[in-house]
């Protein structure tokens, strides 16, 4: 089987990594990296909504700026903002048990909102990945050095 | 499903919120910290072979790193209080 077009494989990566965290490696083949990356973002993610809730914690009207970074985890955000949408919204006056306050929605905020970034940082690795058949952009800097240190071979030992 | 959970009276996740003493705001910045880690150093790896101790060595860098920032904080404010007052 041919390999996909590198653009191609770079937009699916892209798009799977901020739809599922890790699922953008899983697909690459990475499937350590993806497993890894799946748990160190969902696990802050899952945690914060269930501390904060996702009425409260899922509101773009009312905390523009926590929504932003959420969209960092676009699938696993579409999913709590439609739960958040079948819950009643009532004045911030008036109390209910879907709302959290000081301090857990602080926590949740602090959790919700590093998940997001870091999947950022999830789905450009994933993006970076894709072109350089699973190495990370760090590693490829260094074999550039690297190549760029070592000595071209002499022609004794490339003739036969 | 708000009149459901009222009537059951049950708590239901991602809908009821967790209530959270205050010192949890202290003990929760370890976890946080160690995905942290956990993201950072493996965008930086070939493959998740050895990455355990990079990882531990970096979720212990932060964690130090914070507490000397909230240290330098602290000093400073207590400096300010003493200077001005």
């Amino acid at each position: 089987m041919s390999k996909p077009d590198p653009a191609i494989r770079s937009i699916q990566a892209g798009i799977a990594a901020w739809l599922i965290p890790g699922a953008g490696h899983w697909l690459l083949g990475l499937r350590g990296l993806a497993w890894l990356y799946f748990i160190a973002v969902s696990g802050p993610f899952w945690v914060g909504m269930l501390i904060g809730g996702v009425k409260a914690s899922v509101d773009p009207q009312g905390n523009w700026w926590l929504f932003l970074a959420e969209l960092g985890t676009g699938g696993y955000t579409a999913v709590c903002y439609m739960i958040a949408a079948l819950l009643p919204t009532v004045p911030v006056y008036v109390e209910t048990p879907y709302v959290s306050y000081f301090p857990s929605q602080d926590l949740s905020q602090i959790y919700l909102s590093v998940a997001g970034l870091l999947n950022l940082i999830v789905v450009f690795d994933a993006i970076a990945r894709s072109q350089t058949d699973g190495l990370p952009v760090f590693h490829h800097e260094q074999l550039a050095r690297q190549a760029q240190q070592t000595p071209p071979p002499t022609t004794s030992e490339t003739t036969p | 499903m708000m009149t459901l959970a009222t009537l059951l009276g049950m708590w239901i996740p991602l809908l009821h919120p967790i209530p959270m003493p205050t010192s949890a705001r202290v003990w929760m910045f370890f976890p946080l910290a160690a995905a942290v880690a956990a993201v950072y150093r493996a965008t930086r790896a070939r493959d998740v072979a050895g990455l355990t101790w990079p990882i531990i060595r970096t979720w212990l860098n932060i964690i130090i790193g914070m507490w000397l920032i909230a240290l330098a904080a602290y000093g400073l404010h207590m400096a300010v209080i003493r200077l001005w007052y």
